[in-house]
């Protein structure tokens, strides 16, 4: 699971009854969000303020764009425009895709997410919930295809950064980061928490959604700690009078290792005094979520039985 | 950008005063009154013999520096509906044809105001309509909405695609038209010799005025009080705005950009009060930077013990633009365990400030308030 670092109070939901949201693309020329729904254009912040700038018309269904922006599918030309700056609306008087339409079967609709690269000449169509295929602008040919198996349709493919793509999953909540360019592979995978509609965050590599509750949810790309394996001595026996190694490590939902966490370390007696001591009551978990410290055993010949405790600061 | 409300003058006219009500179910037809006509209009509480049917222009005439509405009423009197012409200061919104107005004296005529809507200021200062008559575009009279006798016009119906509006700005010099019907803004060239529409400007909602501001630029306001400014030569968007508290009882709103002092003005169509007396207002804006609210603070990086944590939040205007340029203070509130190392932050291009907080090494719980200060001159 990502760590989530905001949930707000506030709730993002379209002004009519029995509106909702269908499409979400984070615009990086306004840091916010556009959503679109039914009846409304809106303007998202990460804390849950939304503000109504419109509704939509012309049956033009959004799709993610290199860079950070939206564009638009017409259903009806089979053209993909690009949008305002101002105001996210569809320019329709640019085209990205002008040497291959496509097609009907091709088109992103709230359902699945696609996803434009007018500069590389690329787009990312999901022909079932375990593929992207790559086709070329330039004359609709298949170039390549990205074999993720998350098992669900990306409800939204959003830009992560020149050659990579986010796609998240609505249901599963599964999220993948996804190289399309260079050598197309899956470079991480994480999991958010289900939402009605999401988007990805280019500027501060943040996964976001709205809820089927409306509420906002920021997700960092790092993952949240599941479990904290007990301490174990390596070697095994323990002496008195030496530094023995002892380490503990940090895990998250799929067993992935947690660099970087604080854990904080505690001696405890067993019936009795402590015996021996730490080296170091508090250090980081490293690459590959470890965390290591050294139990110095009694100088004066003592026995007996004393607990080492671990903490992970969350 | 945004725009900067100067001040409201609302009501900003009248209508003329029954100076008594009937009593309900109201006046007959045919009565101890005479012949009354829209008896509803001096049913109690109501007593104005008029009230607004529908307005047909709204534009700033610059010729005489004046905000024109042409508006057709119900009345009580014969024949039961009426056409005024309401005159109004530029400057400050006063009505100046009050007298003649409640004495029925800015009279101008029924076609004109039937058939002529959404009139703006275009080229040479001249006032230009779509008409619902014909297809034609026209140069119009200020007082009475009827066509200029010669002057110019165009019928986009024999353009190609054969277009019909009800909204235009006229650009004589460049050979340009924008108009539009309802959702998008069509973007004309080579008027005068074999127009062309080389663009296209989706709206982002239904239409309910387009103004002329010059040979760039046009105003739009949509019927949910959404303002926007286009550039109809490139074409593309510059601006979106909206106008003060648009979730009021507005019916319709109006807009026209006065040349002279570079600001808009919106006409609030609003339902009558109680009374039947008039609640119509004028507003006016200038275009420039106005922070609308401040969004909350929200971590962007994870939030780990040790670490050095990002915050970000926007300055944004009425329609969710960003703002800039301001500074934006950050005080942690206590009881205080980290560090806010940046203590202010100016905004961004997009309205949005950052802060840096150091935690500390153990588990706690922190609060960061955020304050800006826009200063009204």
């Amino acid at each position: 699971m990502n760590e989530k670092v905001f949930q707000s109070a506030r709730l993002a939901q379209p002004v009519a009854t029995g509106d909702y949201w269908q499409h979400l693309c984070y615009v990086s020329t306004w840091d916010a969000f556009l959503a679109q729904s039914g009846g409304e254009w809106s303007r998202v912040f990460r804390d849950g303020a939304k503000v109504k700038f419109g509704k939509p018309s012309g049956s033009y269904v959004m799709l993610g764009r290199v860079k950070g922006f939206p564009a638009y599918w017409s259903q009806w030309t089979l053209k993909v425009h690009p949008a305002f700056e101002v105001n996210g609306l569809p320019n329709p008087n640019e085209v990205l895709n002008p040497n291959w339409n496509i097609g009907y079967s091709l088109g992103p609709s709230s359902l699945t997410g696609k996803f434009i690269d007018d500069i590389n000449q690329v787009y990312l169509h999901q022909p079932n919930a375990n593929r992207i295929d790559i086709y070329s602008l330039e004359d609709g040919r298949k170039v390549g295809e990205i074999v993720h198996n998350a098992g669900e349709y990306f409800a939204s493919l959003a830009w992560v950064q020149p050659g990579q793509v986010a796609g998240l999953c609505r249901t599963s909540g599964k999220v993948r980061i996804m190289d399309y360019l260079s050598s197309p592979r899956v470079l991480a995978t994480g999991r958010i928490d289900p939402f009605k509609v999401a988007a990805y965050d280019s500027t501060f590599k943040l996964f976001f959604t709205i809820g089927t509750d409306h509420k906002t949810r920021v997700y960092c790309g790092e993952l949240w700690p599941n479990g904290l394996s007990a301490p174990v001595f390596e070697p095994a026996t323990v002496y008195g009078l030496k530094g023995n190694r002892v380490r503990v490590r940090l895990t998250g939902q799929d067993g992935e290792p947690l660099p970087g966490w604080w854990v904080n370390w505690e001696l405890e007696g067993v019936g009795g005094e402590i015996i021996g001591s730490l080296d170091k009551y508090g250090n980081l978990t490293d690459a590959d979520g470890y965390a290591s410290n050294l139990y110095i055993g009694p100088d004066d010949g003592s026995t007996g039985q004393c607990k080492i405790k671990a903490r992970v600061v969350l | 950008m945004g725009l900067w409300h100067l001040n409201t003058v609302g009501p900003c006219m009248s209508y003329v005063d029954n100076g008594s009500c009937v009593p309900p179910p109201g006046p007959a037809l045919w009565g101890p009154l005479g012949l009354t006509y829209n008896g509803q209009l001096i049913t109690c509480p109501k007593h104005y013999r008029q009230s607004t049917n529908w307005v047909s222009n709204f534009f700033y005439e610059p010729g005489n520096d004046r905000i024109i509405a042409h508006i057709v009423l119900n009345t009580t009197y014969w024949p039961s509906w009426d056409v005024q012409r309401y005159e109004f200061n530029a400057e400050d919104g006063a009505w100046c044809n009050r007298e003649e107005a409640l004495a029925r004296q800015a009279w101008i005529g029924i076609w004109g105001a039937a058939y002529t809507r959404a009139a703006t200021m275009g080229s040479f200062n001249k006032i230009y309509a779509c008409r619902n008559n014909e297809t034609d575009i026209r140069e119009i009279s200020w007082q009475y909405a009827e066509p200029v006798s010669g002057g110019w016009s165009a019928n986009p119906y024999t353009w190609n695609p054969k277009s019909i509006y009800g909204y235009a700005v006229v650009n004589r010099i460049d050979n340009l038209l924008a108009a539009a019907a309802n959702w998008t803004l069509d973007c004309w060239r080579n008027i005068s010799t074999t127009p062309e529409r080389f663009a296209q400007l989706r709206l982002p909602n239904v239409l309910n005025y387009l103004a002329y501001e010059s040979r760039n630029y046009c105003w739009v306001i949509t019927q949910d009080g959404v303002i926007c400014k286009a550039d109809y030569q490139i074409p593309r968007w510059e601006m979106i705005s909206t106008v003060q508290n648009p979730e009021a009882d507005a019916l319709k709103y109006f807009i026209t950009y006065d040349t002279k002092r570079k600001r808009v003005v919106v006409f609030r169509q609003r339902p009558d009060a109680a009374d039947g007396a008039c609640q119509h207002q004028l507003e006016f804006y200038y275009p420039m930077v106005k922070a609308g609210q401040l969004t909350q603070p929200v971590p962007v990086t994870s939030l780990k013990a040790g670490n050095r944590i990002i915050l970000a939040a926007n300055l944004i205007g009425d329609a969710g633009e960003g703002v800039t340029p301001y500074t934006v203070a950050g005080e942690m509130l206590s009881p205080v365990e980290g560090r806010l190392v940046t203590p202010f932050s100016g905004t961004e291009l997009n309205g949005r400030v950052c802060f840096q907080y150091q935690a500390p090494d153990h588990a706690c719980t922190e609060t960061l308030g955020l304050k800006v200060t826009v200063e009204e001159s």
